[in-house]
């Protein structure tokens, strides 16, 4: 058996669990109902439908599907919900937990590693988990020295540019927390932001490394920044929109990157530089300057600037899928909701459950868009990784090179492709859009 | 809502600015700038004019700001700044911009600006970009040279000479 604990026992597990399940339970019975029943003695209940709202009442319906149903359809339809769970927050930092996982694992099949084994009886699969959770409870260590409200905000700030970067992203027709007329400026814009919080964080801490670190990536980040916008901006000639939903529903018959394969790979070249990664690591170097600008961050405070990384990670993917690769475009695959099952409901042998009102709870468009864009992000995303695998780290004068003199050329050829192909017609009014 | 929001932006703007001239530290005087930038970011948006504010946000918080910032950081602050502490110049300042302030204010209010409607649509982006291309042909082209002499003296300035062997030369 696994040799990291060597005293666990399955049946004293189980047996604890039950100890605190018992206990929970008898201090409901004997102090939490009581409680509230003598709360509510003092409280006017509404009456609904003739019935008196008592407690019970109100968990008898929220176990009725044909009642909790529509409330669940309003609930998604809020703001809270698209910024919290789907499009939002929820589901990006989903996506990079997997990709955080799949990193590691593939990263060690790559050089012949076993990676995450123990954690988890299949394929150390606890192994984030186990991460996160010791990422919380690690003290946070600031040093004595350190400017302590920057060192303390640029974690937090970092987290909440990439969520910022996240909310543009468009997911399905319709499913995207902001869609703004001027997305990809936003988008822009927010990338600004990336270069402030990690020379101040870098700063901040009064410590070589990570100043060494953050000088490095604000080099990196702003010179790739130019070739970065330049190459997108053929996409933004040939839709004539900086709207991310209007870009890639532009795309419904043939992607950009068919047209505009240099711009392509001039924006994956700067995302990789943006994103820090393998080949263009310098910022966080760990042969060299230990762990970069975030040699001094600890605990929670690295857990964060991680969350974000990886969050950014997702969403540069995202923005390479909606800008060239068509988005959530793709062949209908997922088969539409079952009409009987919205008129009759299901039938059980004697049992018949429903009709239900409030389905279906998303529709099929949707439904096919996110499997589209999610399949195809993800396939960006390991593209992302792999170099990690393959290339060794370069030159800080040879990235700076790469970056003002090869990059920004091509980004200008990639221009003047999309200018040729909207004046020969190929594109635009009377062409093949 | 527009009210609360317009007054909350001037606090920020106003107040980032005199401290980013108060400040002692220079670092903390940078982001305070920062804000005042942002600031006017926010002012535009308010106006209806989203394209302006995002570049706004993405040129002059995203690049001058750093460029600032990165600049007080490689400065030894000490070497170069001798600390003047005197009761009457900085009342004298005050009273000055007290003076340039009102004047100001009294030029904008008598150039009519209160007889300006604001119901009217934002302007498009694309308008102003048709105006440039049609009308304003020759300030577009002369523009276009001077960012392309720019872009090309930075190049050139930046291009290294001192490769000595061809290993190190990629």
């Amino acid at each position: 058996m696994s040799v990291i604990a060597p005293n666990f026992k399955l049946s004293e597990f189980i047996k604890s669990l039950l100890d605190n399940v018992f206990w929970i339970v008898l201090l409901l019975v004997l102090i939490g109902i009581p409680a509230v029943m003598m709360v509510l003695f003092f409280m006017e209940m509404p009456v609904i439908d003739g019935e008196l709202l008592t407690p019970f009442l109100a968990l008898t319906w929220l176990a009725d599907p044909s009642r909790i149903l529509p409330v669940v359809k309003a609930f998604m339809a809020t703001d809270i919900f698209r910024v919290m769970a789907f499009p939002g927050f929820g589901f990006a930092a989903l996506l990079a937990a997997g990709t955080i996982f799949v990193e590691r694992k593939m990263l060690a099949k790559l050089q012949l590693r076993v990676g995450p084994f123990y954690c988890g009886k299949f394929e150390g699969i606890l192994q984030l988990m186990g991460d996160g959770l010791k990422l919380i409870s690690k003290e946070i260590i600031i040093p004595a020295k350190a400017d302590k409200p920057i060192f303390w905000a640029a974690p937090v700030l970092f987290v909440a540019a990439a969520a910022a970067f996240v909310a543009f992203i468009p997911v399905a027709p319709g499913w995207v927390v902001a869609d703004v007329e001027m997305g990809l400026l936003g988008v822009f814009a927010v990338i600004g932001f990336f270069p402030i919080i990690t020379i101040l964080s870098a700063w901040s801490a009064n410590s070589k490394f990570p100043f060494i670190g953050g000088i490095r990536a604000l080099f990196q980040m702003v010179s790739f920044e130019i070739p970065l916008i330049l190459s997108l901006l053929g996409v933004v000639m040939l839709t004539g929109s900086l709207n991310l939903s209007q870009i890639a529903a532009s795309q419904s018959s043939f992607p950009w990157i068919v047209f505009l394969p240099v711009g392509a790979i001039v924006f994956f070249i700067t995302m990789l530089a943006e994103l820090e990664r393998i080949p263009f690591d310098l910022p966080e170097a760990e042969s060299e300057i230990v762990a970069g600008w975030l040699t001094e961050l600890s605990g929670m405070m690295y857990g964060l600037v991680q969350l974000g990384t990886y969050l950014k990670l997702y969403a540069f993917a995202a923005l390479f899928v909606v800008i060239f690769l068509g988005g959530w475009n793709g062949p209908m695959v997922v088969p539409p909701f079952p009409a009987e099952l919205l008129e009759e409901g299901i039938e059980l042998g004697p049992i018949v459950a429903g009709p239900f009102p409030g389905l279906p709870l998303f529709d099929q468009a949707m439904l096919n868009g996110t499997l589209w864009f999610v399949l195809k992000t993800v396939a960006v995303i390991f593209f992302i990784l792999l170099p990690r695998g393959v290339f060794p780290r370069i030159r800080v004068d040879m990235l700076l090179n790469l970056g003002w003199t090869k990059l920004i050329g091509l980004a200008f050829v990639n221009i003047f492709i999309a200018l040729g192909l909207l004046y020969a017609g190929v594109l635009g009014p009377g062409g093949l859009q | 809502m527009a009210d609360a929001a317009f007054l909350a932006l001037t606090v920020i703007t106003i107040g980032s600015a005199i401290a980013a001239l108060e400040l002692r530290s220079l670092i903390y005087g940078s982001i305070a700038l920062m804000g005042t930038l942002g600031g006017i970011a926010g002012f535009f948006f308010l106006l209806d004019a989203p394209f302006v504010a995002l570049f706004q946000l993405a040129v002059y918080v995203g690049s001058i700001a750093v460029l600032i910032l990165f600049t007080v950081m490689l400065v030894k602050r000490e070497l170069i700044f001798n600390k003047i502490e005197d009761k009457r110049r900085k009342f004298a300042g005050i009273g000055l911009m007290l003076i340039i302030m009102v004047s100001l204010g009294a030029v904008f209010l008598d150039s009519g600006i209160k007889t300006i409607t604001t119901d009217e649509p934002a302007t498009d982006f694309r308008d102003i970009g048709t105006d440039f291309v049609t009308y304003y042909w020759p300030a577009l082209i002369l523009m276009g040279l001077i960012l392309a002499g720019s872009v090309t003296g930075a190049l050139v300035l930046a291009k290294r000479e001192d490769v000595e062997n061809d290993q190190r030369a990629s």
